[in-house]
């Protein structure tokens, strides 16, 4: 369930990139200046260690907490929190994300794979001092399974779930309706029931007002206020051992070059990026002393969906996509056009790895090339003669008509607070240009309505990928269409297609992991061939800390990973801090005194307009 | 201006009434020049003003419109400054002195274009208001304050939000939000024409609502609404490029703050690329102060009570 990354912002849940805050509501264009000014006097107070003797990790993160209840929480950060706080059945290993054991020790099937035994660990408590019990575990998958409610973040998990048991305060027991290759990989916070039963309405109730919130994760919640932080305190009785750090704390910044000014000045010691940071700014940092910039493969794909003609599961359509873009052949000459290693070298700079499956090559298993013949390898030639070849050919000006007869105009849904979005957006308006097709880029700061009303025909789109990848993989079958148009449901691009299913509910039915895999690749390879989700780039996790503040810190994978937004707590669990209590590299960058420059001119220049601006009224108004 | 032959009257006894006509205003043209002139600010806004004008309107044949293309772009991303490019490039290695010119052309024609539609509908309205009175003039007043009392970027940040984004919305959601003032002023000015004696003759000639309104009221608030205009384009400026800056403006369409926006995304704020940040920000400073220092020019030397102190 922790598909989603830094711009999650979804109210449906699994829509990491759709719905974004305006990236700066209330700034001006003078604004340009305070940017690296204004944060320096914001807050030096939280990361200082050694000055009250607590050791206090700061994160910055460009994201706000949707809801601290793991039963409502979707988001990357909330999800994170949770995994920091209580503990899942299961964990991934750090090193190579096999499954390891987490609140459970060890699991086992009945040979009919219907009945999943685990058997609880009994040396975890929560804060609180209570016993973790299986009975916690039987009570919130029950929950979950009972109250609409509390299935809202995680409620795809249970579907399958016939009965839930705690014969023993050390034995659960799951009986399921159909086999389901997942069983190990249940990414649900356990919550204690002593105090969640406490709950009336699971569906209103946030988890943020009684402080510190009881969990039994390696780190307590103790305090949180809206878009400013997020505080944890180490769970010393934490039974894989006490993290090193006494504090954690997320820190909201809603600008990242603010953040990453933060981070020079040594009032952060980590920048997630949203979701990564820019090229310009990794290599800035890159040279400066006492930061390290982790520049790892992302567990996230970038890619171009098209719609596929939105429709319900009662077979109503709706929304206006392109009926040229239900032309196959239309679909893969337009990704044909698409470069996709100048967009990795142009627009990520390095910073990605060109696309080609659905799962991230980070999970090496479930990794799929096209093969020679069915790659839609970059060709702008073969493209056009594809376009002719389905009939839409170009008129006497040098555009392809639609079979209206009007020339054809695509709107691409691109998220206004992306980077990355405009700017490959910019180059498919130069592409397809060339291929005698326009394109609109539509840039909003919401674009979950569109999105769902199906009122789009290209999109930009991206999903970070579980190490297991049931759940991206979900959210394409004909299942996850909305009941009926008013309906949400969990599908990323109304895509239905009979033989993606049948191999979908193949491989959730394997419990042999290379079977598994087999199909899992097979799947995607049906997927390439629709030509509805064009994956483009695999951009890079690009975040950066102070050497000074963390002394090490763990990356997962251990050899190339990423360190926020784990599958796991790994990363702050395992911090370690810098010996060198104080922190004075406070070395004045060249940015900050441009800034001030560019802005005191505006200002400047603002005064002397004011000022005139006011005697002139002032004279008219006599 | 009413259409007029050029041949001059050929009548023995002296010129005739058109050619004296044409010969007044040559002379106030020319008094009015003799005045500007004196305003040694407003002679160099107008100097700048020139040159930015020319700029842009030369933008397609110096620059040409292929320098916002990102697929043939010249440079590596985010150069500095050098020889070939002396203002370095931008995140996809265009040459950004070819950029600054080319989106001098969208803020400077966003800048007029808004501007005028303000002045429109604020002369329309300060007029109307000051000639009708009553409970015409009661009602298109309170609407005025109501605008003038909403915070002027947040009404604008909510019109581009809803419409889409495009130029067109950026020029109608800054002119329909800075027009108050110019109807205030206008009404005044034409609350002071219509109490002269020559309109109450007017009317007792039979001159009708459009006839006093056109022929005699507006000639009078022109010099006002002139003024008011070189006034409004310098914020108009200003507001789109907040607006281009906040992300509210057409992303494929290049302009200064559009460029400041790409810079802060391109997190060239924290890198310190200068030369991606200062340029479109004192383009912007220096047309806004170019206007500014015209428009009070002009309206030292229209109204005399402003007196010559600046």
């Amino acid at each position: 369930m922790n598909t989603k990354d830094q711009h999650d912002n979804g109210r449906t849940g699994h829509r990491p990139w759709r719905t974004r805050l305006l990236a700066a509501a209330g700034a001006g264009a003078l604004l340009l200046a305070s940017g690296t000014v204004a944060p320096s006097a914001a807050s030096a107070a939280a990361t200082k260690d050694g000055d009250g003797g607590d050791k206090v990790l700061t994160v910055a993160v460009a994201q706000s907490v949707d809801s601290l209840s793991p039963f409502l929480a979707v988001r990357l950060l909330s999800t994170s929190i949770h995994r920091l706080t209580y503990e899942y059945l299961t964990n991934y290993d750090a090193k190579d994300n096999h499954v390891i054991p987490g609140l459970a020790t060890e699991w086992k099937s009945s040979p009919d794979k219907l009945t999943w035994t685990y058997t609880i660990r009994s040396d975890s408590t929560w804060s609180d001092g209570e016993q973790a019990t299986a009975e916690d575990a039987a009570w919130t998958f029950n929950k979950m399974m009972t109250d609409q409610g509390a299935a809202t973040a995680n409620g795809s998990f249970v579907g399958n779930f016939a009965e839930v048991t705690a014969p023993s305060p050390t034995r659960l027991v799951i009986r399921l309706k159909k086999p389901q290759a997942t069983m190990t990989a249940l990414d649900v916070p356990i919550v204690p029931k002593h105090v969640w039963e406490k709950v009336d309405d699971f569906s209103e109730f946030n988890n943020d007002k009684d402080f510190p919130v009881v969990g039994n994760g390696p780190f307590v919640l103790t305090d949180y206020k809206p878009d400013s932080y997020v505080r944890l305190k180490a769970n010393k009785d934490f039974w894989r051992g006490a993290p090193k750090f006494d504090e954690l704390v997320f820190r909201y910044y809603k600008d990242q070059d603010a953040a990453v000014a933060a981070l020079r000045k040594g009032e952060v010691s980590f920048v997630a990026g949203s979701p990564s940071l820019t090229p310009a700014q990794a290599d800035s940092l890159k040279g400066q002393e006492n930061i390290r910039v982790n520049d790892a493969p992302g567990r996230r794909f970038y890619a171009l969906a098209t719609n596929p003609g939105a429709r319900a599961k009662d077979g109503t359509k709706f929304g206006d996509g392109d009926p040229s873009l239900l032309d196959q052949r239309v679909r893969h000459a337009l990704f044909m056009a698409v470069d996709r290693k100048a967009i990795v070298d142009k627009v990520f700079r390095g910073h990605a790895v060109e696309g080609s499956g659905y799962v991230p090559p980070r999970f090496s298993s479930y990794f799929f090339e096209p093969s020679a013949g069915q790659k839609l390898a970059h060709d702008p030639a073969a493209a056009a003669k594809l376009l002719d070849e389905a009939g839409y050919r170009k008129n006497a000006d040098g555009k392809r008509l639609g079979k209206d007869g009007k020339p054809l105009d695509y709107r691409v849904l691109c998220h206004a607070t992306d980077p990355n979005d405009k700017a490959v957006g910019k180059y498919l308006q130069e592409w397809w240009g060339e291929l005698g097709i326009s394109v609109t880029l539509d840039c909003l700061d919401n674009v979950t309505d569109p999105w769902l009303a199906g009122k789009y025909d290209l999109a930009f789109d991206g999903w970070s990928v579980n190490p297991d990848p049931d759940f991206a993989l979900s959210i394409h079958t004909c299942d996850a269409l909305p009941a009926t148009p008013k309906d949400t449901g969990g599908t990323d691009n109304f895509i239905c297609d009979k033989q993606y299913d049948e191999l979908y509910a193949q491989q959730l039915a394997e419990y042999d992991p290379g079977k598994r895999a087999e199909i899992v690749k097979r799947l995607q390879s049906r997927l390439y061939d629709t030509g509805y989700m064009n994956v483009m780039a695999y951009p890079n996790a690009v975040e950066a800390y102070r050497t000074d503040q963390i002394g090490s810190i763990t990356t997962m994978p251990s050899a190339a990973g990423n360190i926020y937004g784990q599958d796991g707590y790994w990363s702050w669990w395992s911090a370690v801090p810098a010996d060198s209590g104080d922190s004075s590299g406070s070395s004045s960058s060249t940015g900050t005194v441009i800034g001030i420059v560019a802005g005191v001119v505006v200002l400047v220049g603002l005064g002397v307009l004011f000022t005139v601006r006011r005697r002139a009224t002032a004279d008219d108004r006599e | 201006m009413t259409a007029e032959t050029a041949e001059p009257s050929v009548k023995p006894g002296g010129p005739g009434p058109r050619a004296l006509a044409r010969r007044r205003r040559r002379a106030s043209v020319a008094r009015f020049w003799k005045e500007y002139r004196k305003h040694r600010a407003g002679v160099f806004g107008l100097a700048a003003l020139v040159l930015f004008v020319l700029v842009a309107l030369t933008a397609p044949l110096t620059v040409g419109s292929d320098v916002d293309s990102v697929t043939d772009a010249p440079g590596q991303p985010l150069e500095s400054p050098s020889g070939r490019f002396p203002l370095g490039t931008d995140q996809f290695g265009r040459d950004l002195l070819g950029l600054l010119v080319w989106g001098s052309r969208v803020s400077l024609l966003v800048g007029l274009l808004a501007a005028a539609l303000s002045v429109l509908i604020g002369a329309l309205i300060g007029i109307t208001a000051g000639h009708f009175r009553g409970w015409y003039a009661t009602v298109m007043m309170r609407i005025t304050d109501w605008f003038l009392v909403m915070p002027t970027l947040v009404l604008a940040i909510v019109l581009a939000t809803v419409l889409s984004r495009s130029l067109g919305t950026i020029v109608l959601a800054i002119g329909v939000t800075t027009w108050p003032t110019t109807a205030r002023l206008v009404r005044a000015q034409t609350l002071a024409v219509e109490s002269r004696p020559y309109i109450e003759r007017a009317k007792a000639l039979g001159g009708g609502h459009w006839h006093i309104m056109s022929r005699h009221v507006l000639p009078n608030v022109m010099p006002l609404i002139l003024a008011q205009t070189t006034l409004i384009i310098s914020s108009a400026i200003l507001a789109e490029a907040t607006l281009a800056f906040l992300g509210l403006g057409d992303p494929m369409v290049v302009s200064w703050g559009g460029l400041l926006q790409d810079a802060r995304e391109a997190g060239s704020v924290s890198a310190g690329d200068w030369w991606y940040l200062v340029p479109p920000g004192i383009g912007i400073a220096v047309v806004a102060l170019a206007f500014t220092l015209c428009g009070r020019a002009m309206e030292a030397v229209l109204n005399p009570r402003l007196g010559v102190s600046r």
